[in-house]
């Protein structure tokens, strides 16, 4: 039970990554209408970032802010050097391109940061024990700020100006430049959060596991999964589904062993798929 | 005095023309109905005027000023409003949200304060997600987001089309109002008669192009409009 329980806490931490990758990756396709497979590459440069920053720093905690400012910072040069052109192109143009940003990011970040594993260097915590489930001290502090990130991707699109346009636009972007909304100034709005919110995801990841040049390229199957059991489009879809693919995964290992944790949240996701379409919070018109 | 003109206006959503060289005069604080039957190019007017249709020639001016290149939330920020047939509120934002993120509004509060005074069914829920108003309300909605700017010119795509029979005369005696507060409309409308008895002038299109045009009096009146084009009954 104790065991169950341990792996429950895994799968959560491991949710919560998926699920703000998902997020990045919703926010993306309910605005600009497709799926940003550089999404997972974004997650690794941000992550290399914060490694190398808290390295010279000595903190984790700058390094995480500088590796999420650096992610918003790509997300908005990958709008303006390619997205912004294909804009008014088809989603399939759109996902093949970025199929492509990815493969450069990966290639810059293997140029600057080599290829050889890394890891955030973290002061070893012996782990809380609660009725005799053991914690690690960093698992909470990470599901801290994954709460946080959470909550300021909310308020930014549900209390301020930005992100009412950003969701006027994700209804409907051309009532919403007959309503005087600027697309270009939302769009920037979107990579920088998309991008920032991709790189917490890789901070994340990269301190539970280890920083490659491949980790998020391998986290993208997962997050797209996330993304469309969450009901493609919608935010708080794509954290529960991130989590409840987290946790059937980490749940499931003592059952079919780690190679095929990942096939069985993908079983999940077609029994949910068969039964309802559109996921779990999606509506059928698609976007939101 | 001349707020709009179109001239020689010409385009299509692809390689066909849909409009095949328009003109057309709406003088400020009138009401201009364009009728016409099913594919005559109506609603194509209507998206040239405001910006939204991909490939045009000839001109569209605003009180003078070529706006033909503008994009649409420039038009918009210019002063043309522009109410759709359908999808004209976005229905995951709240009521107040829905005024909220019109740009280009000077004094924002209190244009969306005028705005419940003018449609106080909307004040009643200014909470309440746009997506699950009635038609009627989503319509007054509609309204107050393209009032919001103050427009001089409101381009209004068949307004009755979607509304139960009981809200037709409402809606039409709305936009006579509008008109008497010195808002200048560009009517596009399917039920002739009904828009241009509260017209100023009027215009007929067929196959992208305007077969008649005058004084909307004149329009109602004219034997060969209604033998081809209006009927003879109101509708």
């Amino acid at each position: 039970m104790t065991a169950y329980a341990e792996l429950m806490i895994g799968g959560l931490m491991s949710g919560l990554v998926v699920g703000l990758a998902a997020l990045a990756i919703t926010l993306v396709f309910g605005i600009a209408r497709f799926a940003n497979a550089a999404t997972g590459d974004t997650m690794t440069a941000g992550a290399y970032v914060a490694l190398s920053v808290s390295g010279a720093t000595g903190s984790v905690i700058v390094g995480g802010l500088v590796g999420a400012l650096a992610g918003a910072a790509i997300g908005v040069v990958v709008y303006f050097l390619i997205f912004r052109k294909l804009a008014g192109r088809s989603s399939v143009a759109n996902l093949l391109a970025s199929i492509g940003v990815a493969f450069i990011i990966r290639a810059i970040v293997g140029v600057i940061f080599e290829h050889q594993q890394q890891v955030f260097q973290l002061p070893l915590v012996r782990p809380w024990r609660i009725l005799d489930i053991r914690v690690q001290p960093s698992d909470l502090n990470l599901a801290i700020v994954a709460v946080l990130t959470l909550a300021t991707v909310f308020l930014i699109l549900y209390a301020t100006p930005v992100g009412r346009r950003m969701r006027a636009v994700a209804d409907d972007p051309g009532l919403a430049r007959i309503s005087g909304i600027s697309p270009t100034r939302v769009m920037i709005a979107l990579w920088a959060l998309a991008g920032s919110v991709s790189a917490v995801a890789g901070v994340m990841y990269g301190i539970k596991t280890v920083v490659t040049p491949e980790m998020g390229w391998d986290m993208l199957l997962p997050a797209f999964a996330a993304a469309i059991l969450g009901g493609i489009g919608h935010p708080v879809g794509a954290i529960c589904a991130g989590i409840l693919l987290g946790t059937i995964q980490e749940m499931a290992t003592p059952f079919v062993g780690f190679t095929y944790k990942l096939a069985i949240s993908f079983v999940v996701l077609l029994i949910v798929l068969l039964v309802r379409p559109s996921g779990l919070f999606g509506r059928n018109e698609g976007a939101r | 005095m001349t707020i709009l003109s179109i001239e020689g206006l010409k385009g299509g959503y692809s390689e066909v023309d849909i409009l095949n060289g328009i003109d057309l005069v709406l003088r400020e604080g009138q009401i201009l109905t364009v009728a016409g039957t099913n594919g005559a190019g109506k609603s194509t007017l209507a998206k040239a005027v405001v910006g939204l249709l991909p490939r045009v020639s000839g001109s569209v001016r605003l009180a003078g000023k070529d706006i033909t290149s503008l994009a649409p939330e420039k038009r918009a920020q210019n002063g043309i409003g522009y109410v759709p047939q359908v999808a004209n509120v976005f229905p995951s934002l709240t009521i107040a949200e829905n005024l909220e993120v019109v740009e280009g509004v000077q004094d924002r509060k209190a244009r969306i304060s005028e705005m419940f005074r003018l449609f106080p069914a909307l004040a009643e829920r200014k909470r309440a997600r746009a997506g699950r108003l009635s038609g009627g309300e989503r319509q007054q909605l509609a309204y107050a987001r393209a009032l919001m700017t103050r427009p001089r010119v409101v381009v209004l795509d068949e307004p009755t089309a979607a509304l139960s029979p009981a809200l037709v005369a409402d809606s039409f005696a709305r936009i006579a109002s509008l008109a008497s507060d010195g808002t200048s409309i560009l009517l596009i409308e399917q039920r002739a008669r009904q828009a241009l008895a509260i017209s100023n002038q009027g215009a007929i299109m067929d196959g992208g192009r305007v077969a008649m045009e005058g004084p909307a009096a004149e329009l109602l009146n004219n034997e060969k409009a209604a033998d081809l084009y209006l009927g003879h009954y109101s509708t």
